[in-house]
């Protein structure tokens, strides 16, 4: 069986993996940081320690939506990284015989590897480790680039 | 200019006055005439009585001359009747020339004369009756009587005389007053004959020319006449037809009257009837009206109370929101714990189950907050739906009452407005039966005219028959004055 969180990004319909997050909660002020990162909106308080905020959407090559987000999907086992997004439809619950690998050919996004079909509907399955993978190299390109 | 009358009073008054003044030359003719006449009478008178007065003195004498050769006293009747017949002669005579001091003086001679030739006369006759026949001869013989007669006859010659011129100079009078009354009746008459023929003619032809134009105009005047009678005629005949025709008319406008009259009467009976009725539905209506006002606080009441079951609908969908907001915070949390128990591996199997149940739950309990959202929705657009269909049925309500009010108000106009037109239905009746007794009146009226249309048709006849006739005179008028001019 495969757990998935329904979510829509830009009108489009995606899902992520309960299994890639390691907490879903409400969007909280977020104090914006000066970044070379134009998807990080900043930095929020979750359960006692601070927290950067991604933007999903602008993650995934949409453009930037610098508008609050009521969610945040928090993600990473080491360092605790909030995915913010706003429109969150519900939980999923499908057989793994639901999921199919994308062909390249019709993803259009970069962190698409799965598509999941769950009541007559196909949504693009969010690769969270490879959104991670991203935003560690984009936060070590940053740290060279101020090192240099 | 000068009438017919005036021409010939005048024409007339110009011979009349020449006659006249003929006539008064006449008259003065034959009076001086005869007074000249008189006067020759009067002067042969005068000779007359000279030649008597001559005579009795002669026969006297003679008396006295054969008495006293004679002594027969027979041959004294003259002298006799010289004594009686000489005073009276004498009188007359100075009674016929008492106008002629002449005359009067030698008169007075005469008398003298007289006197002493009576005395002598005696004298010798009573010498002859005496006897002394010698005496009286002597005294005859002695001339003195004799003297007495030559004077006397000297002095009745100078009368005789003086008569004669007199008589002489009155015949010349006469003829000259003869010859002035023969002139003047001769040549009078020749000019009043003349003036007469000459005025005669003149007014002929003066009043034949004017008379001869008035006939003219009167011909033409009688033609017209006659055209325009023919005319009239025609027209009269024409009215009395249209009259004939506006009296059917009137008739049928009678019988109309009185058929509007019975009309307005049933009209007065019928709008008392609705009078009656409107009365009653003015009650009617005013107690729906009342029902109205009742059902109009009725719907106020259903108003608020479906404002307040709005206002509990909203109290609902806070709580709602609340138990919304609280499903999904235990969904967040079943989230998080479903998470939690991947992550705790196998010992996180059964707590994931928990957690799962706790999701489903809250994802049920948030599917029926939606649908309670939905039902409270719904009933709170039901009680907008209601309460707005309340004001509009409040605000029909009002227009129903305010059109009750208005039906009510009407209502008491109509029944005013039956009331006066049951009045106007009475004085349309009282009106139309006036109507009716004038239309009859001008029936009869339209009768008569009719009657007088008939009498002016049959006098313009006559008066055609008239002017025809006039036009006759005239034509024989006409031919009268062109036969005389």
């Amino acid at each position: 069986m495969e757990n998935l969180l329904a979510i829509r990004l830009s009108g489009d319909l995606y899902a992520i993996r309960v299994s890639q997050i390691t907490g879903l909660t409400e969007s909280r002020k977020t104090i914006a940081l000066p970044s070379t990162i134009p998807e990080l909106l900043g930095v929020t308080g979750i359960r006692g320690g601070l927290v950067p905020v991604y933007s999903l959407t602008a993650l995934l090559g949409y453009n930037l939506d610098r508008s609050p987000s009521r969610w945040l999907a928090l993600c990473g086992s080491e360092e605790t990284v909030g995915l913010a997004f706003r429109d969150f439809e519900g939980y999923l619950k499908i057989p793994s015989t639901q999921v199919y690998a994308a062909i390249q050919d019709n993803v259009i996004r970069e962190h698409v590897k799965d598509v999941a079909r769950a009541a007559g509907v196909v949504r693009a399955v969010v690769n969270i480790s490879s959104i991670l993978d991203t935003i560690k190299k984009r936060c070590g390109d940053s740290r060279v680039s101020k090192e240099r | 200019m000068w009438t017919f009358g005036r021409r010939i009073a005048a024409g007339f008054a110009l011979s009349f006055l020449l006659l006249l003044g003929i006539g008064m030359v006449a008259y003065r003719s034959i009076n001086s005439l005869t007074t000249t006449s008189r006067l020759v009478t009067h002067t042969h008178d005068v000779l007359e009585h000279i030649g008597e007065m001559v005579s009795l003195l002669k026969d006297a004498e003679t008396g006295q001359r054969g008495y006293i050769i004679t002594g027969d006293e027979s041959y004294l009747e003259p002298y006799q009747a010289a004594l009686t017949g000489v005073p009276g002669v004498i009188r007359e005579l100075r009674e016929l020339t008492a106008d002629n001091s002449n005359q009067q003086k030698r008169l007075d001679a005469v008398t003298s004369l007289i006197a002493a030739k009576l005395a002598e006369l005696k004298q010798t006759i009573e010498m002859r009756r005496k006897g002394d026949v010698e005496q009286a001869a002597k005294l005859v013989r002695g001339g003195q009587g004799k003297k007495i007669m030559d004077d006397l006859r000297q002095v009745a010659e100078q009368m005789n005389r003086e008569e004669r011129v007199l008589l002489k100079q009155r015949a010349e009078e006469v003829e000259a007053a003869a010859s002035t009354a023969r002139s003047t009746i001769i040549f009078g008459t020749l000019f009043c004959l003349v003036f007469v023929i000459a005025s005669g003619s003149l007014i002929t032809r003066s009043l034949s020319g004017q008379i001869g134009l008035a006939v003219k105009h009167v011909q033409s005047s009688s033609v017209e006449l006659q055209s325009t009678a023919n005319q009239q005629a025609s027209g009269a005949r024409e009215s009395s037809t249209a009259m004939n025709e506006i009296s059917t008319t009137i008739s049928e406008l009678l019988a109309t009257s009185r058929q509007i009259a019975g009309s307005a009467q049933r009209v007065a009976h019928v709008a008392e009837e609705t009078s009656t009725a409107a009365r009653a539905g003015n009650q009617t209506v005013e107690k729906a009206h009342e029902s109205v006002s009742s059902i109009k606080r009725q719907v106020d009441l259903i108003v608020t109370h479906m404002l307040d079951l709005g206002k509990k609908s909203q109290q609902i969908g806070g709580i709602l929101e609340i138990i919304n907001e609280l499903a999904e915070q235990t969904n967040i949390l079943a989230i998080n714990a479903t998470i939690e128990a991947a992550g705790a591996g196998d010992a996180g199997k059964r707590f994931a189950v928990v957690a799962d149940e706790i999701r489903k739950l809250a994802d049920r309990v948030g599917g029926s907050t939606k649908e309670i959202r939905t039902l409270i929705e719904e009933i709170r657009a039901a009680v907008n739906t209601t309460v707005m269909a309340t004001e509009g049925g409040t605000k029909a309500v009002d227009l129903g009452a305010r059109q009750f009010a208005e039906v009510t108000t009407a209502l008491t106009q109509i029944t005013g407005l039956l009331e006066a037109t049951t009045e106007a239905a009475r004085e349309i009746e009282l009106s139309t039966k006036q109507q009716a007794t004038a239309v009859e009146q001008v029936n009869v009226a339209i009768a008569d005219v009719t009657k007088a249309s008939k009498e002016t048709e049959a006098s313009l006849t006559q008066t055609l028959q008239t002017a025809t006739q006039l036009t006759g005179l005239s034509h024989d008028l006409t031919r009268l004055i062109q036969r005389r001019a």
